[in-house]
Order: C-alpha cells, then structure tokens, then sequence
C-alpha cells in the first residue's frame, strides 16, 4: 500500500514539475515531505535544493528600482511571496533632449528588481495601468511552466491577473514581455531580473547594483531631438539606434554614477534585455575577481570582458582598491562611445600607489631607431656632406648602426656564436683582407670559412638594406674594435665594389 | 374564522410573491433575457434556471473533440456527489449551434448519454444569443467554414441567483478537485433549495 | 414618414467632426487574404459586401443612445453587462462634462453595452473579418498591408502615449472607402471578438495542441509584419464581453 502511495506521489510530482496542465488552474503546488523533494532530486540528479512546503506567513516582496538591489534575503527556510508589479506605459527621455515612449514594469527601463530564495512559491501579480494602450503579460526566465508565466498573465488594459509558481532553479534571471509583437515590446524596455538566491544565500559584499542593457531602435537619428517613434524596420535589420545601460544616456553617469569606497567589494547584478546586441560586458580598470557567467551556479574569476546573451544575465564581484572612475561598457566599442553604452563607477577613497601610480614618467619618444648614439648617425652623414668626414665619425656613426643590424648575429662585442657564426674580433680572416668585407656585407657569404682556427659553413645574406656609407661607417668601426688592426672603409669604395660586381652580373 | 385564515394566507402569498419578484443581483447572468428551447421542445428563459445553483456548460453535440469530455467531467461531478446535493444542482448543457441542435438532437445526446433529465437541461438559444451568453460565462469560441466550432471548455457555477461563483477549465474527464469542493459549499449554503 | 425620420435621425444622431459626417458607407466585399492564419479556411476569406459606420460612435452618439434606454445608463447597468468603470469619464449617468468631449469616440463601453447599441439602430457590431478587411485600406488602396510606410504609420500611434487626450473624430483622412479613424484612434470591438482563440502566450505559434481550442491549436499569425493586426488580435483576445478600456470604442455595421 505504501508503495502505491510513494509511486502515486511521485507521479504527482512528475505531472506538477513537467509543468502546469493545458495552461488553466495554476496552483501552488503542495509537497509532501519526502516526497517531491527526493522525487525532483532523484528524477533529475541536478536540480538540488530546499522544496520543503512554504514556511510562516505570506512575505510581500520588496521590488526596487535600478541601480538599487533589494537586500539579502538572509531566509532558512521557502516561503510565499507575494510580488506585484505594475506596467506602465511612459514618455521619459532616452538621451539629452532626446524622448521615447517605453512600456516599462513598475516605471523604470530595466523593470523592478526581483529577489526570492530557491523554493519560494511565488504568487504573481501582474498590473496594467487603465491608461496603457496596450495589454501585456510577463515571462520570466526562471518560471518553470508554459510560456515562463505569459501564458498565463495576458492582461488586458486597466486589469491585472495572477498566477503563482515555485522558484525551482536558482540563479539571475532575465523577465521580459512576451505579447505580439514580443519584439517589439521588449525593444520598448519590458524586461528586468528576478535573482532567485540558492538556499544558504549569497556571499556577503559591501555593494550589490542592478545593471541592465538594451538596444533601442527609433526612426530619428542617434541623438536626434524630440519625440522618438519605435522603428521595427531597425529592429529586424538589427541596426541599433541607442545601445544603453539602464534606458537612458546618462542613467548611470554624472551624480547618478554607480558609487563605491576603496576596498570594498562590489556585486553587479547585470542583465541584457536585447532585443537583439549580445553584450560584451567589461568595466574598465577592473576585473571581476568572479563572474557567475550566465547567471547561472558556477563562476569564473579572473575575467576582463564576460558575454551577457540578449535574454541573459551575469553576475559578478570584484573588490575595488583605488580611487577613480571605472567605466563600465559594452566593449564592442563603437556602441560605447558612438550609442551610448556607459556608466560610471565612482570609487573614492586613498589612493594606494602600490596598485596603481598613475602616471609617472613622461618623456620624449623617438620611434624604432631609438639607440643612445643615433646622434652619431646624423653628424657623420653632415660630416661627409661638407667633404670633411674623420674616421671617428665614421666609427661612432658604424657603431649606431652595428647595433641591432650585425650584432644580432656577430654579437654586440664581435665574438660570433662558435661553430655558427664566425666572430669579427681579433678576426685573421680581416686582418687578412679588410677590403675584403665589403664584398661580403654586399653580397652575403655562403660556404666553408675559417676564421681563427675555426671553420664555419653558414649562409650570410645580402645585407641590402644598407647604404654605401652604412656600410663603409659599419666597416671602419669593424676594423676599429676588438682587436682588429684599424683602418678605414670609405664610401667611394663600397659605390666601387657595387658597381664592378653590377657590371660583372650584367656581362653574365 | 375566514379572516384568522385569510390573514395568514395573505402573508405567505406576499411573502413568496416578494420572494419571487425580488430584484436580480446585478451580478447575475440571468439579467440576459435569452429565449431558450430544451430537449423536449419547451421554451424557457434564462432566469427560470434562478432557484437552483447551475452547473453551466456550453458545447455543440456534433463536437468531436472536449464536448464529450466535458460531459464526463460533469458527470464525474454529478457520481462524487451525495444524492442529497445532487438533487440540489441542476446542470445546463446550452448549445453554441442552434441552427443543428434541434430539440430532437439534443434529446439524442442526452438519451445516449443516460443523462438524468429531471436536474439535466439541454437547451437550443436563439441565433443571436449564443455570443452574449458566451461573453457572460467566459466561453470563446469560433465558427468554422464547414460549420464546426472551435472552442474553450468551461464548466462555469451558479448559484442560485445565477452569480458566478467558480469556473474551471479542467475538462479532461475528471474534475478539478477545488472547483468540486466549490460545487459543494455552494451546495450546502441555505437558500439553495 | 417614419422612414424618413428613421434615417434623419440616424444620421444626425452619428454626426461627426466638422466636414465629416458619420454615414454607412458601402464596401464592396471580396477576398480578404487575413492576417490570421485559418486552418479551415487557409486564410483566404470571401467577405460579402456590407456597409460600415464612417465614424466611431461618439461621446454625443451614445449620450443619445442612454437617454433613450436608460437601462443602458451606468447607475443602472447590471454589472455583467458593463464593469464598474463603465463611461467613467463622462460626468454623470446621462452628462458627458469635460472629460468627454461631445466628438471624442466614446471610450469605456463594454461589448454588451456596444452591442446593445448597434442593435437598438438596426444594425451589429462589424465582424472581426470585416474589421480586417475594412482596416487594410488606406487613402488610395484597397490592401496597404504590405507597404512598409503603411506599418510605419501604424507603429507611430503606439508609440504615442497614452496620457494624451483622445483626438476627435474624423481628423484623419478617410481611407480610400471613406472610412475614417480605423488606425490612430481606439481599438475597436468587433462582433466576434471571443472568436479570436489565440493563446495567451502569443509566442506559442504553430502549437500543436489540438485539444485545446477543441479540434484546433490556438490561432497563428500569417503575416508577421502586420502589426496592426497582431496587436488588435492580442487587444482583443484579452478582453471579456463587459470590460472596458480606456482606449476602446466601437462602430457599427449592418
């Protein structure tokens, strides 16, 4: 008998979580201890939490208005929740001088902010005003039933409707109009987040904000003034107006900024109501030490930009430790500094240096030759200009120009890499025939070699990038240093060597 | 002696006279006046149902789809009652195709049906009433090109003042278990007879 | 005589704006490609010819109407034939006062209470069909469904607020049938309004349960584009024979 009793229970469970039946009499559903709980839990393997039957009396929930969160829930136990929330058809403005008319829950673009515990039974209330134009109903993401509650909300102007479900997931979830054309509705800012807290709650930060962003589409130009209509030919074209945080330019900048002190922890609570732009969601000058990555269980850390789907929402945590302005943006970046899409930040308190400096150093750059002794480079090029060129110059200037060119191979101090490339200092190979080297730096070397006792069989290339004088500053500071026997290379006999080996090629 | 019997008489006549012509709440369908026919041919109003809670239904007896699951969901209703309350419910099937439903085929459906038709009415309304007592009983619905109607199934509650006091959609043969606790408390008020 | 008086009387008492006087005018009928997609009729309707009010029924028109059945008055009503804010704007049973201009459509009027208003003159409430079909003109064609401009327009009246004062009729131009204010007004009742089985969640398109509208699944959409429609439909779907709304009028057919 007790077995009948346990499968007839299960079923139950089974019909009440495969969701409500043909879309009529939604009911709470009323668990038996022991039953519903290890049915879901074992049917499912995922779905872990407290679904014990609603405890003490009714709660009426505290909704808030952006960038405002209502406060941790700080609950043990399920219970019912009464939420109710009323849509608003508005004119507010959307940009400096700029108006559109947005169906809004509870007045605001995003819509009020909602928090129950996992395994609340929430009784929803949904309100349209007498003056809307329009009826409207409600999904929320983390209803597990037909439709997220539309089915069973459509309300008409002037009336309001209710239906009830169990928070059976926890998470941050997106809600959102869903009445033809749903497009439509939501691009008008129908949506909002629901935080639906795991049983023992989230941990403990100083700051919790509400940041959502949305894509908005008008007829009139990015800033254009006046009264904007709704273009849904944009929309489907997907070629946003406004890419905005919270419905308005500005909603979240100036002394409506978002504010924290220097070490505290802030939690942003940020959703993306689309209707269409994903968002590519990063604060700059922080990183989010946690990001509980699409809302959902598990968290990332260390993260600079995370991917808010349009219909999806993230969490994140990162403690703020210096003082300033962080700008929080879609870092698709043109929607940030040409549509709109920023807020601010503002954390102020001590500086800490050892962070973060600012800045410490300026001076001037000069580019990709900038070597201690370019200098020399210039003086000599005047020098032979005049005709009045000394060895000296030429060594100085054929130093500026080894560096970087020769050394990379010969070393800065000519000593080769042994067995690979054969070194220039104290070279018997030089001092054999100096002229010889400019043969070389012309046309490269290839074949046996033996410098100093040692043989070498690598390919030198070409060095065509260098001038005649380049090479004959280059040689001269060769022949210079390290032991070689001194001498000078001038420019006239590299343009010589240059030439004869053109006309031999040209016999060819 | 006429007088001590007259007087009493008197009052009583009143009495069920004010009882009978007591205004309609305003909340009641039978403020529609709806000429109707029932399954032997008898004309009646809307209003001669007030006395006793309805069950109220509206379905068409061609209905090949949730009419006949409708009617065993009622009927499941009628079997879970005590014969007591049973007695005390009368239950109107109203058609939403008068141009069929022909007495003569209502009484079919009910023959077929076993329906008890001393506390079971089936009724054919005029043409241009269906729509208006549809709107009262929340019942949507359309009329197809071949005829046939596409509809919601409600079984709507009355009481004895025709007030609607419960609707359930749960027609699927077996009745809402709130809505049956709501037939009964109705059942048990004083005043239904 | 009385026929003549019938008609005069009919057509002061549905006088309009300045210039438009409210008459019936006659629609030619024809095929209605619908919006809505039929499974029984795969879309394509044959609407007969009918004739349509010019104008939606004014503040003045159904002051008219109540003071000649008084049973239609709001302090007389019964409460499920009209809601209890039935013709709350107007200042008194039978006085319309200035939050009811005398040209301003009648709003707050519940199906019963249009009803009850198109039969005391003869005539009923426009079909659904009807509507559509009369609502897919504009000044100059028959069918300006599939002119993005058209939609356009459409889409800008739901932008407007709706804190702003009801315009008078017949302002607009008249469709190409001399048909005013089907768009840019109020929404309108139609007869079979509850015939409109849509579900509630009007994403669910193309759904299959067929049980639950009897033998058929909710109602799709043809043509996603047409906002006019889509929004009509959902108005309507929404509504019970007595509610009212703030935006909702009517008009007559016969």
């Amino acid at each position: 008998m007790r077995r009948i009793l346990i499968l007839f229970c299960a079923a139950v469970a089974a019909l009440a979580l495969g969701g409500w039946n043909s879309g009529d009499t939604l009911v709470a559903v009323n668990d038996k201890p022991g039953t519903l709980a290890s049915a879901a839990s074992s049917a499912s393997g995922l779905r872990k939490g407290d679904f014990g039957p609603p405890q003490g009396p009714p709660i009426r929930a505290v909704l808030t208005s952006p960038p405002q969160v209502p406060a941790a829930l700080n609950r043990s136990a399920p219970a019912k929740v009464i939420v109710e929330l009323e849509v608003i058809e508005k004119e507010l403005p959307i940009s400096e001088g700029v108006t559109y008319t947005f169906w809004t829950f509870g007045g605001t673009v995003p819509g009020s902010f909602i928090r129950v515990r996992q395994g609340d039974t929430v009784e929803f209330h949904l309100k349209n005003a007498p003056d809307s134009k329009m009826p409207h109903n409600i999904d929320l993401h983390g209803v597990t039933g037909p439709g997220g509650g539309a089915a069973s909300s459509f309300t008409a102007p002037g009336h309001q409707s209710q239906f009830s479900f169990k928070a059976l997931n926890a998470g941050l979830f997106v809600y959102h109009c869903a009445t033809a054309p749903v497009g439509m509705h939501v691009a008008n800012g129908m949506y909002g987040l629901i935080l639906i807290e795991p049983p023992g709650g989230l941990p403990k930060v100083d700051k919790e904000y509400y940041v959502m962003q949305g894509d908005f589409y008008t007829v009139g130009k990015y800033r254009e003034k006046g009264l904007q209509a709704f273009d849904m030919q944009k929309a489907i074209d997907e070629k946003a107006t406004y890419v905005l945080f919270n419905g308005s330019e500005g909603a979240l900048t100036g002394d409506k900024a978002i504010k924290a002190k220097t070490g505290d922890t802030v939690r942003l609570f940020v959703g993306n109501g689309g209707p269409n732009l994903v968002s590519s969601f990063h604060v700059i000058g922080e990183i989010f030490d946690k990001v509980w990555f699409e809302g959902g269980t598990h968290f990332q850390e260390n993260v600079q930009t995370t991917l808010i789907p349009a219909g999806g929402a993230a969490m994140m945590d990162f403690q703020v430790e210096v003082p300033g302005s962080y700008v929080l943006v879609d870092h698709s970046i043109f929607r940030a500094f040409n549509k709109g899409a920023l807020a601010i930040l503002k954390v102020e308190g001590p500086e800490n240096l050892a962070i973060y400096s600012g800045k410490e150093v300026d001076e001037v750059y000069i580019g990709d030759r900038a070597l201690p002794n370019v200098a020399a480079v210039t003086t000599a090029a005047e020098a032979a200009k005049a005709g009045a060129l000394t060895v000296e110059e030429q060594v100085k200037a054929g130093q500026a120009r080894f560096a970087g060119t020769c050394s990379t191979c010969h070393q800065a101090n000519g000593a080769g890499l042994p067995g690979v490339f054969p070194p220039l200092a104290r070279s018997d190979w030089l001092a054999a025939n100096p002229k010889a080297a400019v043969d070389v730096v012309l046309h490269g070397l290839s074949g046996p070699v033996k410098v100093n006792g040692q043989d070498y069989n690598s390919v030198m290339p070409p060095m065509n990038q260098l001038t005649d004088d380049e090479i004959a500053n280059i040689l001269t500071y060769v022949l210079s240093s390290w032991g070689n026997p001194g001498g000078r290379v001038t420019k006239a006999e590299v343009t010589e060597r240059r030439k004869a080996a053109a006309a031999v090629a040209a016999a060819h | 002696m006429h007088r001590l019997i007259a007087l009493p008489l008197i009052l009583v006549t009143a009495i069920a006279a004010l009882a009978t012509s007591a205004p309609l709440p305003r909340d009641s369908i039978y403020q529609l006046d709806a000429s109707l026919t029932d399954q032997s041919g008898r004309r009646l109003t809307l209003a001669s149902k007030r006395g006793t809670p309805q069950l109220a239904v509206m379905f068409y007896t061609s209905c090949k789809f949730i009419c006949p699951t409708i009617i065993d969901t009622v009927l499941d209703i009628d079997r879970k009652l005590t014969p007591a309350e049973r007695q005390r419910l009368g239950v109107l099937l109203i058609s939403l195709d008068p141009l069929h439903d022909d007495p003569r085929t209502l009484k079919a459906v009910a023959d077929k049906r076993s329906l008890d038709l001393t506390r079971w009415t089936l009724v054919q309304p005029k043409s241009t009433d269906v729509r208006s007592i549809a709107g009262l009983l929340g019942v949507r619905y359309r009329v197809l090109a071949d005829g046939e109607f596409n509809h919601t199934g409600v079984l709507v509650l009355l009481d004895a003042e025709g007030r609607i006091i419960s609707r359930s959609t749960t027609t699927g043969g077996s009745a809402d278990p709130q809505f049956l606790d709501r037939v009964r408390t109705t059942l048990a008020e004083p005043g239904s007879k | 005589m009385r026929c003549f008086v019938a008609l005069l009387s009919l057509t002061l008492g549905t006088a309009g704006a300045q210039g438009a006087e409210a008459v019936y005018v006659a629609l030619p009928g024809g095929e209605l490609v619908s919006a809505l997609k039929y499974e029984d009729s795969g879309g394509r309707l044959r609407i007969a010819p009918f004739a349509l009010m010019s104008l939606p029924v004014t503040n003045a028109d159904f002051l008219a109407f109540v003071r000649r059945h008084p049973q239609w008055r709001r302090d007389a009503v019964a409460g499920v034939f009209a809601e209890s804010r039935y013709l709350q704007l107007w200042a008194g049973p039978a006085q319309l006062g200035p939050k009811a201009l005398a040209q301003q459509p009648v709003v707050w009027v519940s199906w019963f209470a249009a009803s009850a208003y198109c039969q005391a003159q003869g005539a009923h409430l426009p079909t659904w069909s009807q509507w559509e079909y009369a609502a897919a003109a504009d000044e100059l064609r028959t069918d300006a469904r599939s002119d993005p401009a058209w939609r356009e327009r459409i889409l800008a009246w739901y932008a407007q607020p709706s804190t702003h004062a009801l315009a008078a009729v017949g302002l607009q131009p008249p469709n190409v049938y001399g048909v005013y204010d089907l768009h840019g007004l109020v929404w309108e009742w139609a007869e079979d309004f509850s015939a409109l089985l849509v579900s509630a969640d009007n994403r669910d398109q193309g759904d299959p349960d067929r049980l639950k509208f009897c033998g058929a699944g909710a109602l799709s959409i043809n043509d996603r584009d047409n906002y006019a429609v889509l929004m009509r439909v959902a108005m309507l779907s929404s509504l019970e024979g007595a509610d009212a709304t703030a935006n909702l009028g009517f008009r007559c057919a016969h």
